[in-house]
């Protein structure tokens, strides 16, 4: 919140200088893209964050074997230029172009990638995305610790510029995987200058420490102000990167990030305001960017304790909320009530719907649980992260937990990292959540909350459903794999671990100055496509 | 506050005030805030919790006075329903300052020489804390509980207070009946409790009006940052500040909540200049 009082300051101070030029004017002259970045990042490394929000810096900072293009998000040469599958679609070969470098100048080489992915799955680092490289031959093991020899896991560079990649299964969608930051190298030197391969929070990821490969490199970081890249020379495409910077703002607060981009300090921002988005439908279409999303917006129950350890205790929960009425009346902006937890339609995947809103069913399930009428239940806690849009939505849903089942519910919110750190170590009753595909599959939701996945901070297991989804990788026929998902979804949707609320719109205000930023699925915007052009000429 | 003994100098005092018409309406005003507050769940037919999502924010009408906000909540039931949170912030943080700062200035004004100077060093110390997160320390170590939000803001509004009464009790100790009593052999308790108190009540009385503006604005200010009160219950404070997120689209949610509070703040203020100029001259 100071930070929102600082940039409201700021905005003011702004306002008052006389021959002030805003930012959006100024960067768009020298192509510096300013940026709202919801939060201040829990970290750089890509080996250890998890959210949209580093994953909006790491995509500047570094890039992974292949990329995804904006427009159609089909995978496109990273830094290898070109690959091959085997027939049975279990080993790829990749081929590293020569000429990608390290912002340091060192070449990017195929041992760095099996260093990365070793690193990345070294059992001391805590990577909760580790299960994301499970694909790789023996990797589940080496990560719990029951292999030691990495040479077993299926990654070997053969030489300087070929990586030679063995899969368990035969996966479509590995090569999408590979755009993801899990897969993302790291500079060995750099890491081991200071502290080992598996140390966490070491210095590597300051500005002036921090050596990538991707088309920008960190300048500036400083904390809850502002975190600023610049071009990177050195990157194989430098040629196609038309800004010469970027500059992230930990916006938390909608509110103040739609004022900065009125007040044309922002050119893109990282959300808008549900109240505003009637007014620019109005008054400024052109920049209100509202788009699919392949996204769940859902509640987390801590499964290992009580009261949320009961099954039923769940299902009433979920059944008493009115999702309809939440996306109707409080997030507005045309999204989907989630009756099931993955998205609908994305490759030809629809879940059953199979959640409802039934009050009468709710009561009965919650005296089943032994708590008639609320009577005896223990005090719940609800946790979000700072975010006003999060707030509104605990309030009503508070409400209506009250009025429907009669249980008090504490709202509690947190600063991102703090929410991240106490996710992680189940610190919470119920917490706020969302998850933002990492590529177009089911799996990417599915597998998740399988028992050995990092990303699952519930404390629900359930061998069947493990079964499934394992069973699912094996499978290449579609129609078939879809049944397997279909069947460990309704397990996923029986027990409820978590507690779907709504599919996600993608909201976003973007500057007609902006060229290049293509709305998708993923929400991926590769800043090697985004240019500024002044748009003097061609609005107002 | 004033003393219903009828002692000539207070009903002195009491005729100078109801002569300042303004310091008689903040007065009014105040009360009627209080019977207010006191009488909220009889006297709106809407509860300051129940949502009507359906209805969502919607103008002043017939049937929601004030208008409602972004739950379909009656604003006017949640102003009343913060009304009760704000003015016993107000009032009682209020009263622990009062407590600690009188009882800390008079005795290290009494007693003087090094004790004072040690009391008063530290009070000094406490004023260098930054008291934002001085408070924000107390709410982590002792949890966001509202008895103690009360409790924590008193604690450090007392500091003032206490350098106001020591500066008093310093120029009283030299009066003649302080003399007096002294060489009539009375102890320091008695003197600090029968003399040099009751003489000082109108500094303090003024002051402490002035301090509860302060502190229904310090509450405004900790609930917005999330460490007062919480979801479903309201504050003026936090009516104000998503007052402030929405105004451009739902003035009202703004526009009412500020007017009362800065009624409320006029009101004290004008009952404490009233009080000011009624007790101050002798």
């Amino acid at each position: 919140m100071l930070r929102c009082v600082v940039a409201a300051a700021a905005l003011l101070l702004a306002s008052c200088s006389f021959d002030y030029e805003t930012n959006v004017a100024s960067g768009t002259r020298q192509g510096i893209l300013h940026i709202g970045n919801g939060d201040e990042p829990q970290e750089l490394d890509p080996h250890i964050v998890t959210g949209h929000i580093e994953h909006k810096l790491c995509l500047a900072l570094l890039e992974g074997l292949l990329a995804l293009h904006p427009q159609h998000l089909q995978v496109v040469p990273g830094v290898a230029h070109d690959w091959q599958v085997s027939e049975d679609g279990r080993t790829y070969h990749f081929h590293l172009r020569d000429d990608a470098r390290w912002s340091n100048g060192d070449p990017v080489t195929a041992a760095d990638f099996v260093y990365s992915w070793r690193r990345a799955l070294l059992p001391a680092l805590g990577n909760n995305y580790a299960y994301m490289l499970y694909y790789l031959s023996n990797a589940e093991a080496f990560h719990r610790g029951e292999l030691t020899d990495f040479s077993k896991v299926g990654v070997q560079a053969l030489d300087d510029l070929t990586l030679e990649v063995k899969l368990d299964n035969p996966t479509p969608f590995f090569p999408h995987l590979l755009t993801h930051m899990s897969y993302y190298p790291v500079h060995q030197a750099t890491i081991e200058a200071f502290g080992a391969a598996d140390a966490r929070g070491t210095r590597w990821t300051r500005p002036g420490n921090f050596v990538g490969n991707g088309p920008f490199k960190l300048q500036e970081w400083t904390l809850n102000r502002r975190i600023v890249v610049k071009k990177n020379e050195q990157y194989w495409d430098a040629d196609t990167v038309r800004l010469n910077g970027i500059v992230f703002y930990p916006v938390q607060n909608a509110t103040t990030e739609e004022r900065m981009f009125r007040a044309g300090q922002l050119h893109i921002t990282g959300t808008i305001p549900t109240d505003k988005i009637a007014r620019y439908r109005r008054e400024w279409p052109q920049v209100l960017k509202l788009h699919p999303f392949f996204s769940t917006y859902y509640y987390l129950f801590n499964t290992a304790a009580a009261p949320l350890h009961q099954v039923q205790v769940r299902q009433a929960l979920s059944l008493a909320i009115d999702r309809q009425q939440l996306t109707d009346k409080i997030t507005m902006a045309g999204e989907l009530p989630a009756y099931s937890y993955t998205p609908p339609e994305v490759n030809g995947y629809t879940a059953d719907p199979v959640l409802r809103h039934d009050v009468h069913q709710a009561r009965a399930l919650l005296a089943a649980a032994g708590y008639a009428d609320g009577a005896g239940f223990p005090p719940l806690e609800l946790m979000y992260n700072t975010s006003e849009g999060h707030r509104r939505i605990a309030i009503a849903v508070q409400q209506m937990w009250k009025t429907n089942l009669n249980i008090d519910v504490t709202l509690v919110n947190q600063d991102w990292k703090v929410y991240l750190d106490k996710r992680d170590s189940r610190d919470y009753q119920v917490a706020r959540a969302g998850w933002i595909g990492d590529y177009l599959d089911p799996n990417t939701f599915l597998d998740m909350y399988t028992s050995h996945s990092g990303n699952n901070d519930t404390g629900w297991s359930n061998p069947r459903y493990d079964a499934l989804i394992a069973q699912a990788a094996q499978t290449t026929e579609q129609q078939r794999r879809f049944a397997l998902f279909r069947a460990a979804e309704n397990i996923l949707m029986a027990e409820l671990p978590i507690m779907p609320i709504y599919t996600y719109v993608n909201k976003a205000l973007v500057s007609p100055e902006v060229r290049g930023w293509h709305p998708n699925l993923l929400d991926v915007h590769p800043y090697k496509y985004i240019s500024l052009v002044s748009s003097a000429d061609d609005t107002d | 506050m004033a003393e219903p003994r009828s002692t000539s100098p207070h009903r002195n005092a009491w005729r100078r005030l109801q002569r300042n018409k303004v310091a008689i309406f903040g007065l009014c005003m105040l009360t009627v805030l209080a019977l207010l507050a006191l009488l909220a769940p009889w006297l709106s037919p809407y509860s300051y919790s129940a949502q009507n999502l359906a209805l969502g924010p919607s103008a002043p009408s017939a049937a929601h006075w004030l208008g409602t906000d972004l739950f379909g909540r009656d604003l006017l039931t949640r102003m009343i329903y913060g009304s009760r949170v704000s003015l016993a912030v107000g009032f009682i943080a209020t009263a622990v300052a009062l407590l600690i700062g009188v009882t800390w200035g008079a005795l290290a004004g009494y007693l003087g020489g090094r004790t004072d100077a040690l009391m008063m060093r530290l009070v000094d110390i406490l004023y260098a804390l930054p008291f934002t997160i001085f408070i924000i320390l107390l709410m982590v170590v002792f949890g966001n509980n509202i008895i103690l939000l009360f409790l924590a803001i008193g604690a450090v509004e007392w500091l003032t207070m206490a350098r106001i009464v020591r500066g008093q009790v310093l120029h009283i100790k030299q009066q003649d009946y302080i003399e007096a009593a002294v060489s009539l052999g009375a102890s320091r308790l008695r003197i600090i409790v029968k003399h040099v108190l009751p003489n000082i009540a109108g500094p303090v009385i003024i002051y402490a009006t002035l301090t509860v503006p302060n502190v229904i604005l310090l509450e405004s200010f900790l609930s917005f940052l999330g460490l007062g009160v919480q979801p479903p219950q309201s504050s003026w404070g936090l009516l104000i500040a998503y007052g402030v997120e929405t105004m451009e689209e739902y003035p009202w949610l703004l526009l009412f909540p500020a007017t009362l509070l800065a009624l409320t703040l006029f009101s004290l203020n004008f009952l404490g200049d009233g009080l000011r100029d009624a007790l101050g001259e002798k």
